[in-house]
């Protein structure tokens, strides 16, 4: 997918610009310029501690941050605003975490339903339908009445997948959904990312699983030391990887 | 000796139970009970708004609230009651019965007490819980509502049955603005034999145990019960969800 800056502001699902941000006196993201376009799955890869967790935490403004500008949709999501617009915009993207962050005092199905009963307004029962097909979707239909610490990891994962699917929002963050997963749990949660890739959703994606980005992604986003070194589609960059930190980072994964 | 202690129960039962009541106000054991409910009814919604002014990121409602808790955490709780005893009528103009003085000065102090457990609860459930709910566009009062006081108050259980014991220790001291408690009843029953205190406070004391003693019993079946639920069979907790909630770290 193209992203020339001539194109139509319609096509821009996120739009990053000039973003700064430090902790006190330690910048964590350095003059940030980047942007998703609807339908298109980017993966942000870099070595720990590099900003990839910050970065993506911004985009919702589950961070705050020193200068520059993200908009959503058109809309600056880190402009002044009423708590309650600010709400409205973030019910509006998904954000999987990576230690899940279920709701572990409610049922698989209520953990899914919540949301848009209590921010949507969604009828009880309508909401309740709705978070069962979502779970027949991420092959849970089963346990829509456990709790989340009877899962597994990688049923968890899924949970939270449809959890936040079921605010209907047109963009997905996922900051390491893998991660903190036994390798044996990892495909089934990347199969469901794969399958919302496929149905067009906009992801933005932190992870290290090259397959999945190789695979899915449109555009890698390589970030080192707060900085995006290089923006390209997955065989340019796992093939010529250009800049030299790029370099490295593929060859110690591949160790 | 064993049957001064049966006649003083045959003879006094009635005034231990309920106090003058129904020629004179109601007293006794019954009255010692109402207290203690009353109070932990209302510390329990208290120590919520307490707490939640704590955490609160807005000055104006966290220091004061913060000084008012350390003030009543850090005096005896007997200055208290002397204190709202005298500063209650004088600022409502009004003859206060000593009943509500106690019952004011029990809600403030166990209010602070628990809301420092509330506040521990809060804390303890990591910022991952609120992450998630704000994420998904739930407001903070929202997410407080659904999401991190259920699963906070939850946890409290064991710690508002220990309250609601220590509660019933406190209200003792209502003795001294003459609350008509168990205690107030057991001293006229002491003044009207004169000859058998030991009698009468061991009968007290006796109760005062068996009434502490079987719900702090409660409070440990309770604690063991949600440290089973809570363990789950394969509840994977990780190292991010015990960071604590950055308006805490804030502030420590
Ligand atoms: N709350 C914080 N306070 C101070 N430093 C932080 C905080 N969160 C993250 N950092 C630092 O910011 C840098 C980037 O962190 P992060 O975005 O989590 O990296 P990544 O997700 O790429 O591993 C790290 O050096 C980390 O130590
Ligand atoms: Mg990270």
């Amino acid at each position: 997918m193209s992203t020339s800056v001539s194109e139509p502001q319609a096509a821009q699902a996120i739009r990053i610009t000039d973003v700064c941000k430090s902790y006190g006196d330690y910048p964590v993201l350095k003059n940030i310029n980047a942007e998703v376009v609807r339908g298109e799955v980017v993966v942000i890869c870099g070595p720990s501690g590099s900003g990839k967790s910050t970065l993506i935490r911004t985009v919702n403004r589950l961070e705050e941050i020193n200068s520059g500008g993200i908009s959503f949709e058109g809309q600056d999501i880190h402009a002044p605003m009423r708590s309650s617009e600010l709400n409205k915009l973030r019910s509006r993207i998904g954000f999987v975490f990576q230690s899940f962050n279920l709701f572990p005092h409610l049922s698989v199905v209520d953990n899914v339903s919540l949301s848009p009963i209590r921010v949507k307004g969604v009828p009880a029962n309508v909401a309740h339908e709705k978070a069962l097909k979502l779970l027949d979707r991420v092959g849970l239909a089963d346990k829509a009445n456990s709790y989340p610490g009877q899962l597994s990891g990688g049923q968890q994962q899924r949970v939270a997948i449809a959890r936040a699917l079921a605010m209907e929002p047109p963009v997905m963050l996922f900051d390491e959904p893998t991660s903190a997963l036994d390798p044996e749990m990892v495909g089934e949660v990347l199969s469901v990312m794969k399958s919302l890739a496929a149905e067009g959703m906009t992801m933005l994606c932190v992870t290290h699983e090259m397959g999945f980005a190789r695979d899915v992604a449109d555009r890698i986003w390589f970030i080192d030391a707060g900085e995006i070194l290089e923006t390209a589609p997955p065989e340019e960059f796992f093939k010529n990887p250009r800049h030299p930190r790029a370099q490295r980072f593929l060859a110690d994964l591949r160790h | 000796m064993i049957h001064d202690f049966l006649t003083i129960i045959q003879d006094y039962w009635l005034l231990l139970l309920i106090g003058q009541y129904p020629n004179g106000p109601l007293g006794g054991l019954a009255n010692t009970l109402i207290l203690s409910a009353l109070a932990i009814a209302l510390a329990f919604p208290v120590s919520i708004l307490m707490a939640l002014a704590r955490l609160s990121t807005w000055r104006l409602l966290r220091w004061p609230m913060t000084a008012l808790v350390y003030v009543t955490r850090g005096v005896p709780l007997l200055m208290l009651i002397l204190w709202c005893y005298f500063v209650i009528p004088l600022w409502t103009g009004a003859d206060v019965p000593s009943f509500l003085i106690m019952l004011v000065t029990l809600v403030i102090y166990q209010g602070a007490f628990l809301s420092e457990v509330v506040r521990a609860g809060i804390v303890s459930l990591g910022q991952g819980q609120m992450d998630a709910a704000r994420a998904l566009g739930h407001g903070y009062m929202g997410a407080m509502r659904f999401i991190i006081l259920p699963q906070a108050l939850y946890n409290m259980i064991p710690s508002m049955i220990s309250t609601f014991v220590s509660t019933i220790k406190d209200t003792t001291l209502g003795y001294v603005i003459n609350v008509p408690d168990l205690t107030f009843a057991a001293s006229q029953v002491n003044n009207q034999l004169l000859t058998q205190p030991f009698q009468v406070f061991l009968i007290l004391a006796v109760v005062y145990y068996i009434l502490c003693w079987s719900l702090t019993y409660v409070a440990n079946s309770v604690e063991r019960r949600i440290a089973r639920r809570r363990a789950g069979p394969r509840n994977a907790r990780l190292p991010a969800e015990a960071t604590p909630l950055k308006t805490i770290t804030e502030q420590l």
